[in-house]
């Protein structure tokens, strides 16, 4: 019997830390990507999608936080039903509802968010970042979330962009009202352990 | 809910990378020629695709449901007018032909999902990205679908507490930073566990992987897939 021998290459302490990070953070948006609290009255639900983009880009910086998006999308390609309403598969992204564009746009958001955030790969301690830098961070995210959403929704259903607009607008308002959560719950301390 | 189901239809027996190229080459290919020809074409490749892999157009239908009653509103909203005639029929027209794109996708998307375990697809993504990102991409995609249950569990256990302890009397954003500041404690706790059990078992950049290997069955789908993708250069 032939006997194979290879040195082992472990992958480093830090990488670890924040490929865990990126691992639970993505199951993370998964989940809250299936919990919604219902507002009164005919408003839409208050989904909890964006805090995955939001606590990706701000804990974990560009690379890690865009690993964390990227898994979340990859496994819902692979289909695990992941996306809003137990949904998934290349399709549901490439075209599904055409709001496919605001999925690929949270991965591109933490991105945008980490790097204004952390001015670079490895993440830096939240404590030393100013909250205007935070917030600038999060809005750039939101902005590209919405630039990349909105032109993919009107491709795909063929709304006409400022009809594509209007539909999506409503939605902004709760958007940012998630951005000041997130960034109060960093300012708060409540994180302050990590 | 479209899953996996094991089998022995030809494609569940296709290279996963294949299969992912049709899928955005098919997709790249309605974007790109949204004429009445091509949907019908499309949509019969998506029928094949589904007979192949043995499921029903209907239960298809009904997985993505929620989807297409969504889609459907599209032409409305695209038809009507602030002002008279009210309803115009021709960017409704537009807008039907658009979404009409998306049956043959979503078609084909449920073959695959339905002919391809999560751990192929894995595979797949490991050996389309070289070196060490693709081999964190592949770890890390095998560990969300395994830690996804027991987040979406914790996530469900604190909404149920905040419920319990009457969470519905405090305002909508209240409710949300409690859910989201305990679900992340409880998430973060999760990443430092996992990564001591990582680092436990010798986590390496060089473990075994399952084998993988495009055999001549493969090569029409790839050519296919090749074919779709580049046909709006045509």
């Amino acid at each position: 019997m032939s006997q194979q021998y290879g040195s082992v290459e472990l992958v480093g302490d830090e990488t670890v830390r924040y490929f865990t990070m990126a691992v639970l953070l993505a199951a993370l948006t998964a989940a809250l990507s299936q919990i919604s609290i219902p507002l009164p009255g005919s408003l839409p639900p208050f989904s909890l999608q964006p805090f995955g983009m939001f606590f990706a880009g701000l804990l974990l910086g560009p690379l890690w936080g865009g690993l964390a998006l990227a898994l979340y999308l990859l496994v819902g390609i692979a289909g695990v039903p992941v996306f809003s309403n137990g949904n998934a598969g290349l399709g549901y992204v490439l075209v599904g509802q055409g709001t496919g564009g605001f999925l690929v746009g949270f991965l591109v958001g933490a991105v945008v968010a980490g790097a204004i955030v952390h001015r670079g790969t490895t993440p830096r301690d939240l404590r030393t970042v100013s909250v205007p830098v935070q917030v600038a961070g999060l809005v750039a995210a939101l902005a590209v979330v919405y630039a990349i959403g909105v032109p993919w929704l009107s491709a795909v259903t063929g709304l006409p962009l400022p009809r594509a607009a209007t539909v999506m607008a409503p939605f902004v308002p709760f958007d940012l009202l998630k951005l000041g959560i997130a960034v109060a719950i960093v300012e708060g301390g409540y994180l302050a352990v990590r | 809910m479209l899953t996996y189901r094991p089998g022995a239809t030809v494609l569940h027996r296709l290279d996963p990378r294949g299969k992912l190229l049709v899928q955005f080459g098919l997709a790249i290919a309605v974007v790109a020629h949204p004429t009445v020809p091509w949907l019908a074409g499309a949509t019969l490749l998506g029928l094949v695709a589904l007979a192949a892999a043995r499921l029903s157009p209907l239960t298809v239908l009904r997985a993505y449901w929620v989807v297409f009653a969504v889609l459907a509103v599209a032409p409305f909203l695209a038809g009507v007018a602030p002002g008279p005639p009210w309803f115009r029929v021709d960017p409704a027209l537009r807008s039907l032909r658009l979404v009409a794109r998306v049956v043959p996708v979503l078609f084909v998307s449920a073959a695959y999902l339905h002919t391809t375990s999560v751990r192929e697809t894995r595979a797949a993504v490991q050996r389309l990205v070289p070196g060490k990102a693709g081999q964190l991409l592949g770890v890390g995609m095998a560990l969300v679908v395994r830690l996804f249950p027991l987040v979406l569990a914790d996530v469900r256990e604190v909404r149920d507490a905040i419920r319990a302890r009457g969470g519905q009397q405090r305002p909508a954003w209240e409710r949300a930073r409690l859910l989201v500041v305990r679900s992340l404690e409880r998430t973060l706790a999760r990443s430092d566990r996992l990564g001591v059990a990582l680092r436990a078992r010798c986590f390496a950049w060089n473990p075994t992987l399952p084998p993988l290997a495009i055999e001549r069955r493969d090569y029409p789908v790839l050519a296919l897939g090749v074919a779709l993708a580049l046909s709006p250069l045509v």
